[in-house]
């Protein structure tokens, strides 16, 4: 999801008129047909669009200030209950801990993702072309595994008895973890998924910054080294000001990716041992799809889309206007 | 900047290797122990490369009930999404940079939006919705709700291809006498191959791996697509963990070969399309 740089195209040679001022006899203009055919185009995606994510947007607001049980869904009544939902989640204690959980795990997730993909980022600049292409084909795979691929790969990994992970820290003296269970608490549940999530996402995060790098003319540096800059000093004034944007953008998508995390999560342990490893999205889930509390699961969704504004509302702002200048 | 310092490039060049290793480490874990009799897998003796190789897993785990069929239903929604979502995706882009009109901007703002936007939050309306039109259970809703979540950026990738290639080439066609239609399908069309390439496999993958809307959409057992089944392999699997390694790498091995395949030019920082979930 590069930003591409887009020049305003001019329209073509003949741009279709509104105001044809007269039909001449040798151009026969249909101007309404030419008025028309934009809309016709565009028709399939925006029909598509408004149905299938600005209805369900609209709607998802409205049915949390529904009491929606199976009872009223199967009745088919709109019974209206305020801020009941709302007051029901937000006076929940667990709640709270779910929302900290999640947001201290979107921490872990985005700094991992972020600082390993910005250090190998960097590290591809220093290294022969043939240890480069080595370390880019493994990152390539990291990629490019599916998800439940991953999420299954990782679970064999850190079995409990036929590990290799336990195996490995038993083998190197860690007697310890001879049949350690990594999903026996949240914590340690959470870190896997966290593990899971940053090998994952580091890859395309570091290629995004790694083209960012190239981009940095390799004159700047020569005039750096002329004028005495050290390495570090070179980064300072160099590198770090070029990479910024590009840090902050790649910040900007592990947070909207990691927030809202849901089938790594559900899938390595359904978010236990006992509701340990439940995030927002989980627990939007459990209310709605297992417990049928179709209403309070719509306002638990409400406040999560509320709290990602909350971080990343200003950026977002940034980004549409820039992309919007941009048209 | 070169590094003049030779151990430090030594230094460096032994973390890339170990990054490396650690990178590759799942995905050779995951084939390795696919490759080994199920048994291998259970025992307490440490062995890091495979000592005989066997193809028992990828039977056991092609053969169980319903797998055909899932792979089947993963097909459908996944190619289904990718040839709708390509087509109203082109269809869009093609006006938005070649004509003007009212409501444009808006339209690419709904886009834009619509690309930021936590689709999982809308995971209560979109099953209401399903419900209402009678369509739960039914593959149709998980192919719209798929062609739903890849369709701004399609959209959004084809418009910038397309604004990529000058609109002089068209104007010089129109001048020799095309239409302009004529000229669009003569010159833009076929330089914009390679854009529909990737932006169809790249939504490809996206329904391939689409989880919760699975889950949740389709409640009936035969209806699940691959990802769905691979998430209960205890309970289809059991501790035969050659078996889940196999079905994962038979879920896994075209998205990889592909992003082998392609990894040129993605690693040449054309980045267009991630695919995360």
């Amino acid at each position: 999801m590069t930003a591409t740089v887009d020049t305003t195209v001019p329209a073509g040679a003949t741009p279709p008129a509104p105001s044809a001022d007269g039909p001449g006899r040798r151009a026969r203009r249909r101007p309404l047909g030419d008025a028309l055919l934009p809309y016709l185009l565009i028709a399939p995606a925006i029909i598509a669009l408004l149905a299938l994510l600005g209805w369900p947007a609209i709607q998802v607001i409205l049915i949390s200030f529904r009491k929606l049980d199976l009872g009223e869904l199967v009745r088919g009544e709109i019974v209206w209950n305020g801020f009941d939902n709302y007051a029901e989640i937000l006076g929940d204690p667990e709640f709270w801990v779910i929302t900290l959980r999640t947001m201290l795990f979107t921490a872990a997730c985005v700094v991992g993702t972020v600082g390993v993909g910005l250090l190998i980022a960097l590290l591809m600049r220093q290294i022969g072309p043939v240890v480069r292409l080595v370390l880019q084909i493994s990152l390539v795979l990291a990629w490019a595994m599916p998800i439940l691929a991953a999420t299954t790969v990782f679970q064999w990994i850190f079995d409990q008895n036929f590990g290799i992970l336990n195996k490995t820290l038993v083998l190197i003296g860690f007697d310890s973890f001879q049949g350690f269970s990594w999903f026996s608490t949240g914590a340690s549940t959470l870190t896997v998924i966290a593990l899971l999530i940053i090998w994952q996402g580091v890859p395309f995060i570091a290629f995004t910054l790694y083209a960012g790098l190239l981009s940095v003319p390799g004159d700047l540096y020569e005039a750096a080294g002329i004028d005495g800059a050290s390495g570090w000093q070179g980064f300072r004034a160099v590198t770090w000001p070029a990479l910024a944007p590009m840090v902050g953008l790649a910040t900007f998508q592990s947070i909207l990716w990691d927030f809202k995390v849901f089938t790594q999560v559900w899938a390595i342990r359904q978010g236990g041992p006992d509701g340990e490893s439940t995030t927002l999205s989980v627990l939007q889930y459990i209310k709605g799809i297992s417990g049928s509390h179709f209403g309070v699961a719509a306002a638990v969704a409400v406040l999560m889309i509320l709290v990602l504004t909350v971080l990343v509302g200003q950026y977002m702002r940034l980004l549409i206007r820039r992309q919007e200048g941009a048209l | 900047m070169r590094t003049k310092n030779r151990a430090q490039r030594t230094l460096l060049t032994g973390v890339a290797l170990l990054l490396a290793g650690l990178f590759f480490f799942p995905t050779y874990w995951m084939i390795n122990s696919s490759l080994r009799p199920s048994n291998a897998n259970l025992t307490t003796e440490y062995d890091l490369f495979p000592t005989s190789i066997t193809f028992d897993n990828f039977v056991t785990a092609v053969t169980r009930p319903g797998f055909t069929n899932f792979l089947t239903n993963s097909l459908i929604v996944a190619v289904g999404a990718m040839l709708c979502a390509v087509a109203a995706g082109i269809l869009a882009a093609i006006p938005l940079c070649r004509l003007r009109f009212r409501g444009r901007r808006g339209f690419v703002l709904l886009v834009l939006i619509a690309q930021l936007a936590p689709l999982e939050a809308l995971l209560i309306p979109m099953y209401l919705l399903m419900r209402d039109v009678g369509l739960l259970n039914m593959l149709p809703a998980l192919l719209l709700v798929n062609v739903a979540t890849t369709l701004p950026f399609t959209i959004w990738t084809l418009r910038g291809f397309v604004n990529g290639i000058p609109v002089d080439l068209e104007e010089a066609a129109m001048v020799d006498g095309c239409s302009r239609w004529g000229a669009f399908r003569r010159v833009t069309l076929p330089l914009l191959g390679p854009a529909l390439v990737s932006t169809s496999v790249f939504s490809f993958i996206t329904a391939w791996n689409e989880f919760l809307f699975a889950l949740v959409l389709m409640r009936d057992q035969s209806n699940q697509t691959l990802p769905v089944w691979l998430s209960t392999f205890s309970t289809v699997f059991g501790t035969d963990w050659g078996g889940t390694m196999a079905a994962s790498v038979v879920f896994a091995l075209p998205v990889l070969i592909y992003f082998l395949i392609v990894q040129r030019n993605l690693v040449a920082g054309n980045t267009a399309g991630a695919v995360k979930g």
